[in-house]
């Protein structure tokens, strides 16, 4: 037998005995189809951040046909009129209850004005302590009120130089946050899972001491590490698979835009690059508990400074240089790209590069400190 | 009659689908030191537990301080008169706590009165020589030390029963000794009860009654003598020509063949010393010739096997007529040569040489951190020397690893993996053809007995069989020279010394070196050379019976003093300067130069007999070790 | 109930914490880390935005259009692009996130009286940020709109600008932002934070530490001494609370010293039930390690039970009252809810006990509930 394929049929044997022991694991297994499934399920559907049904109330002391022309157009899908409030004393209570989102109170004499020509006003409470829904809520209000008092002014008369804006919104037409949260609790899951599961793996030959029979064993630690990494790089493509087939097409109607198979292939490459995290972990940790532990040290920052929310340029300086060492920051451009973009790798190639870059590092750390440790 | 303290009448314990305990029926009585012995998973913990009041149970009565043990209330009830130290080295304390936190936490937790846990506390630690470690974390002791602690945390709140799971477990057997001496002082001072379980057979003779357990069931109980007389009859040694074809003759005839080293030991039921001896001169004389025949009582683990008799066929470990090369000739297959290790200033092995023949059987013997694990790393090709080097069949220790087998301590399976999986990972790993993996699988399971559970997943194994499975895996590639790292730890008697008959065979018939560390002085029988670690150097590199005979010719005879005042004449021989007395149940042990003098005094004291006994490979690594450490000491 | 045995528990947990290096970064700087990290990387302001700007048109017009983009503060201009084929790759490629293209005629169009298109194309990628550039370019094109309009009005008219801007615009709004007057993402995020984190934080300390005494085998202490079930767990807690309490106060130091989010409430009221969540957090995990048997295990349904929804059916990000049924119902049933209303209570809307007590009391409730079911599920005499 020549060397090459001794090589080959150790990490053979080695790669299968990774999968066999990740097959009996039932309570993982079922840990890591809920991940792919149910937990992904459930932040699609289930976070959005459009404005929707906002609980609005109308304080009415003018009772004019007019009062309740304007009232009447704040309609769904935005807001949804929840009634009548007698008194000021009435308004503050619903917003500071939280009962009340908006309150939109309409003066005395508003409808008598308005028929007369006379400038007039109206007044909106917005409850701002959700700052995004309170920000769009004003916005729309703004935009109906407008068009209110264009449409009372002006009706049919001589056009007028005006701006008319079309606005086209690109790779998710109808701003579907399910889109968007899919995928990114999908990178999130794949994210955990490629630093968890190869540290766990590490630990456990640690904890129960199998890693020494490995070690008198002619392997090195290369072959030791590798295996592990490639089968959980297998469980988690097929992980990805199923929320992509199972879930985001199926339940959420997901686009996918670019190339699948060059989204599978560099699932793999982010995959593998951040299993070196995982593997550094495990160096560190005497048990499997530590492990978890540390991987949470390692993968928060990894997952909230990856701009997924918040864009580096909505950051503070200082942070946003972080998060060019958040190998998700490059996965999230790539999947984003292929998924709903339609990119091709070749337009994507800055990514990869740094995602490389980063994951390489880190592989080579774990792999350096596996050897001192145990070389 | 004395009160009883525990009385369990037809107890039971499942775990889901597997009966853990059946049927056992005991009574400890006041003030008394009972034993529960057998391996792993024989029931000592569950039992023990439910004693404790920590367990629910599911058939039988169980009775302590006469309390009806069913209902939790009750449990509750009796549980500040019991101390339970679990098992596990250390277990039960606290890691990161010092060793004074410990005891304080634990008087707090049994609300002893501030002045009475000082004044406890102190006597305690005094007893245990843990005074001068007070301020140490508890992580940072030895095993030993561990325990002695363990021990004093239990009995902190002055209990009137202690409940000890294998206390001794994974300590070394000076610590061990150490441990037993002090629980017997104590015992007997404060008239304590004790219920303690061991795996090791020869720690039996230290209790006052006892109870042999395996798989869930009390094979015999009583005194020690009265469990010796349940299977009498003696055994017999002998030092033959040709050791492997006596030995498929005696074992032909007896189901108990050991080989020790260059010896025959074996175990003839139902005959006196001499008849015995010369019932197994005739087999031997038959299959070439023998010498040096001596015999003596069975002991208790003889008894153990015999009982069990059921599950033992006669072994044919030695059927191949092949001659193999007198070890002392053959080429040498394991060189140490200067080996050295440093881990920062701490030196963990310095300067150790020896040499392992083909076909040979060699111990490394030594306390917890006495260098055996770090030499056995560096010759396995796990960790560079600091210095120093070796060779494994005249090949350098770097480029080894695929000529060399490896048993770690844990038996490092994949538990989640079958059988043939565990096999067949490792043939892979070592590059066997497909027609020989498949052939070395066949031979696996035959030679571990594990044909009918190929597909059987090896956490389901008991122990005695996941040794073998481990033995099988690290031999899958034929290797010429085996390293095994404590390989025996928590299976029973039997599978033990199934598991010997395929090492002998190994070395005698297939002529493979093997280099041994072990904790358990009886295997230590087993080796044709011993070398004995202290601090990182090898102190002593002699046969099993050289090192006996040069302690003899240091210290003196071992005596036996038993006798009702037997207890009581431990301070008449510290008065006449004859040091070294330990405690085995109701009697003592003392290593003598001047018998004579010796029996002149028991007759002077009255009411104890003096009878002299072989001295065993505990007595002289405890005596060596400790002669080491007071001079390390000063 | 005995004091003493109370006391040595919580005395030896406490040290225990605190000699085991990481379980104390754990305990303590997980939960900062995390105030840090969400606050930063959660933040929803939309702000200093990439465009791009394609010019057909060419006039002072154009010109003066598109210098709104770019002086605004929402918008961050990249430079000029040539053609819509550019556009597409620069917003594919991230560079920027919306592009605004003006046509040729479009100066033409405007001088001429008539309405004049544009287009803006924006990058949906990220819903929330599209969704919030269309406010922000929607409410530019209208001030524009109606900017030239009144001067066309007033050109042709004669009438003084002032007048004629005024009259298209017959209805004003008058928009008050209540309780968060500035409108900061930030001023919302941070109190929800402090629920969040101490959502997570407690159950996972607290069913680590007790399962960490099952794993390695030192509860039997706890079993075979006479020490009761109440005197147990009320020591083993007790560091764990108190641990909570010193967190609810470090975060509640960050929102106010490092995000400058107004406390406008009544802050013994805000300890009060900052406590009471903690014991119900702490409660939770408490369930789960009598029912779990590994540390990994705890971690795991732990992180399953609290994280989701925590995020999802407390009002962190949606409120309830969008939720749907469902979900709704299920954000009523969680401790979370509850504690998000008291924060941000305390923290923008100036409110007390008057208000409050109502949510208080459930948490209260809910607290007594998981403790009397930690009480009942944990036996010192297990079977296994």
């Amino acid at each position: 037998m020549n060397a090459l394929s001794l090589w080959c049929l150790q990490l053979k044997v080695m790669f299968g005995k990774e999968l066999r022991q990740l097959g009996r694991d039932r309570v993982l297994l079922a840990f890591i189809v809920y991940a792919f499934t149910v937990d992904i399920f459930l932040a699609a559907s289930g976070v959005s951040l459009q404005l929707k049904l906002a609980s609005t109330y109308v304080e009415d002391v003018d009772h004019s046909s007019a009062s309740r022309e304007l009232a009447s157009r704040f309609l769904p899908p935005y807001f949804q009129l929840q009634g009548e409030l007698a008194s000021e004393r009435a308004a503050d209570a619903a917003l500071s209850s939280g009962r009340a989102m908006l309150v939109l109170t309409v003066p005395a004499g508003f409808g008598e004005d308005l028929a007369r020509g006379e400038p007039t006003h109206v007044q909106l409470q917005v409850d701002t302590s959700n700052a995004v829904l309170g920000f769009l809520a004003a916005s729309y209000a703004e935009q109906i009120v407008a068009r209110f008092g264009l449409e009372t002014v002006d009706a049919g008369k001589t056009p007028l130089p005006v701006i008319e804006n079309r606005t086209r919104v690109w790779f998710n037409p109808n701003q579907e946050d399910s889109w968007f949260m899919g995928i990114s609790e999908l990178l999130n899951v794949i994210t955990i899972f490629s630093v968890l599961l190869p540290a766990a793996a590490a630990v456990r030959e640690k904890e129960r001491g199998t890693i020494e029979q490995l070690l008198v064993s002619p392997l090195t630690p290369l072959q030791i590490l590798l295996p592990k990494v490639l089968s959980m790089t297998l469980v988690i493509l097929a992980g990805t698979a199923l929320a992509l087939f199972g879930v985001l097409r199926p339940c959420f109607g997901v686009p996918m835009a670019g190339s699948v198979p060059a989204f599978f292939a560099l699932t793999a490459l982010y995959v593998f690059t951040s299993a070196g995290f995982g593997l550094l972990a495990a160096t560190v940790a005497r048990n499997l508990a530590q492990a978890g532990m540390l991987t949470i040290l390692i993968l928060a920052p990894m997952l909230f400074l990856s701009g997924a929310w918040t864009p580096p340029e909505a950051m503070p300086e200082w942070l946003a240089v972080f998060t060019h060492f958040s190998p998700l920051y490059y996965f999230i451009n790539i999947s984003f790209g292929l998924l709903l973009k339609g990119q091709t790798v070749a337009a994507l190639w800055p990514s990869v590069l740094g995602m490389m870059a980063l994951g390489m590092a880190a592989f080579a750390a774990g792999l350096l400190r596996f050897r001192r440790q145990f070389g | 009659m004395d009160a009883l303290v525990i009385r369990a009448d037809g107890f039971g314990k499942r775990y889901g689908k597997r009966q853990a305990v059946s049927d056992v029926s005991l009574a400890v009585r006041k003030g008394e030191l009972f034993g529960l012995i057998g391996p792993d998973g024989a029931g000592k913990s569950s039992l023990m537990k439910a004693v404790a009041g920590v367990l629910r149970y599911d058939s039988g009565t169980l009775e302590v301080f006469g309390t009806d043990m069913a209902r939790d209330a009750a449990a509750e009830s009796v549980k500040a008169r019991i101390g339970l130290m679990p098992q596990g080295l250390g277990q039960n304390l606290y890691g990161d706590l010092s060793v004074e936190e410990n005891v304080d936490f634990f008087a707090k937790l049994r609300l002893v009165p501030d002045a009475q846990a000082r004044a406890r506390k102190e006597k305690l630690l005094g007893v245990t020589r843990l005074a001068d470690f007070r301020a140490r974390p508890m992580k940072q002791l030895s095993g030993g030390m561990k325990q002695k602690l363990g021990l004093v945390c239990t009995l902190i709140h002055a209990p009137e029963l202690i409940v000890l799971d294998e206390p001794t477990t994974g300590v070394d057997p000076v610590s061990r000794r150490d441990f037993w001496q002090i629980l017997a002082e104590l015992v007997a001072e404060q008239g304590l009860s004790a219920l303690v379980s061991t795996a090791y057979m020869d720690e039996a003779s230290r209790f006052a009654r006892m109870a042999l357990m395996h798989e869930g069931r009390v094979l015999a109980q009583g005194q020690p003598h009265e469990i010796l007389a349940l299977r009498a009859g003696s055994v017999v040694s002998c030092v033959p020509q040709e050791q492997v074809r006596a030995r498929a003759a005696l074992a032909a005839n007896y189901a108990q063949v050991e080989a020790l080293g260059p010896c025959l030991r074996v175990f003839v039921p139902g005959l006196a010393r001499e008849a015995a001896e010369s019932a197994v001169a005739r087999l031997v004389d038959a299959a070439g010739s023998a010498t040096a025949y001596d015999s003596g009582e069975a002991e208790l683990e003889d008894v153990f096997v015999a009982l069990l008799a059921g599950s033992l066929a006669p072994t044919d470990a030695g059927e191949a007529a092949a001659v193999p090369a007198a070890p002392g000739k053959a080429s040498p297959a394991i060189e140490a040569i200067s080996l050295a290790r440093r881990f920062g200033d701490f030196v963990a092995v310095s300067d150790v040489s020896f040499t392992v023949r083909e076909g040979e059987i060699f111990g490394l013997l030594g306390a917890n951190g006495a260098g055996k694990t770090t030499a056995i790393k560096m010759l396995t090709g796990i960790l560079p020397p600091s210095s120093g080097g070796g060779r494994i069949a005249g090949v350098d220790i770097a480029r080894v690893k695929s000529r060399i087998g490896y048993m770690s301590q844990a038996f490092s399976l994949y538990l989640d993996l079958t059988v043939s999986e565990n096999i067949r990972l490792y043939a892979g790993l070592y590059g066997l053809s497909r027609a020989e993996r498949a052939a070395r699988l066949d031979w696996v399971l035959e030679m571990a007995g594990l044909q009918t559970l190929a597909d059987t997943l090896a956490a389901e194994l008991p122990m005695g069989q996941r040794q073998r499975l481990a033995l099988g895996c690290a031999l899958v590639h034929r290797p010429r020279v085996l390293f095994l790292d404590e390989p025996t730890s928590g299976v029973d008697p039997v599978g033990r010394r199934a598991f010997w008959d395929v090492l002998f065979k190994l070395s005698r018939v297939d002529g493979v070196a093997l280099l041994v560390t072990t904790h358990y002085m009886s295997e230590a029988e087993h080796c044709d050379h011993l070398a004995l670690m202290f601090a990182g150097r090898i102190v002593a590199d002699a046969t099993p019976q050289a090192m006996k005979v040069a302690l003899e010719h240091d210290l003196g005879a071992l005596y036996e003093i038993s006798g009702e005042k037997a207890l009581a004449f431990a301070p008449v021989l510290a008065a006449a300067g004859l040091g070294g007395v330990s405690v085995h149940g109701r009697s003592l042990h003392v290593l003598c130069r001047d018998g004579a003098r010796l029996a002149a005094l028991a007759s002077e004291h009255g009411g104890v007999r003096v009878r002299a006994r072989v001295l065993t490979m505990e007595d002289v690594f405890v005596e060596r070790v400790r002669a080491l450490e007071k001079e390390a000491g000063r | 109930m005995k004091m003493q045995r109370v006391q040595a528990l919580a005395w030896k947990e406490w040290r225990e914490i605190v000699r085991d290096r990481l379980f104390f970064a754990l305990a303590f700087v997980v939960p900062a880390l995390l105030m840090v990290l969400f606050g930063y990387g959660l933040s929803f302001d939309v702000e200093n935005v990439p465009f791009a700007l394609i010019d057909h048109d060419r006039t002072a017009q154009s010109r003066d259009y598109g210098y709104r983009f770019i002086g605004s503060r929402y918008f961050d201009f990249k430079g000029y692009a040539a053609n819509e084929a550019d556009a597409y790759d620069l917003i594919a490629g991230g560079e920027v996130r919306a592009v605004l293209v003006i046509p040729p005629g479009f100066g033409r169009d405007l001088a001429q009286g008539r309405p004049a298109q544009v287009q803006t194309l924006i990058d949906g990628t990220f819903p929330n940020r599209a969704l919030t550039i269309r406010g922000y370019v929607g409410a530019i094109n209208a001030e524009r709109s109606l900017d030239s309009a009144a001067n066309y009005l007033a050109a042709r008219s004669g009438l003084p600008y002032a007048d004629v801007r005024a009259r298209l615009q017959p209805v004003t709004l008058e928009v008050r932002y209540l309780f968060n007057e500035a409108v900061l993402s930030i001023w919302s995020l941070a109190p929800k934070l402090i629920m969040l984190i101490l959502m997570i934080s407690p159950p996972f300390l607290t069913a680590l530490g007790v399962v960490r005494e099952k794993e390695n085998g030192s509860i039997f202490n706890i079993y075979a001494s006479d020490i009761s079930r109440g005197e147990f767990l009320l020591g083993k807690l007790a560091p764990y609370v108190a641990i909570s309490c010193v967190n609810s106060l470090l975060l509640w130091l960050m929102a106010v010293g490092l995000y400058r989010v107004p406390f406008k409430g009544d802050f013994a009221f805000f300890a009060l039930a900052s406590v009471v969540y903690v014991a119900c957090t702490t409660g939770v995990g408490l369930v789960v390690s009598v029912l779990v048997r590994t540390q990994i295990a705890a971690m795991i349904v732990t992180m399953v039970i609290t994280l989701i929804p925590a995020v999802l059916y407390s009002g962190l990000i949606i409120p309830v009252t969008s939720l749907s049924d469902a979900a709704s119902f299920v954000a009523h049933a969680m401790p979370a809810m509850y504690y998000a209303d008291i924060v941000v209570g305390c923290f923008l809307k100036g409110a007390g006990v008057a208000e409050l007590w109502r949510p208080l009391l459930v948490l209260a409730l809910y607290a007594c509930a998981l403790f009397a079911a930690g009480y009942a599920l944990f036996s010192k005499r297990p079977a296994s």
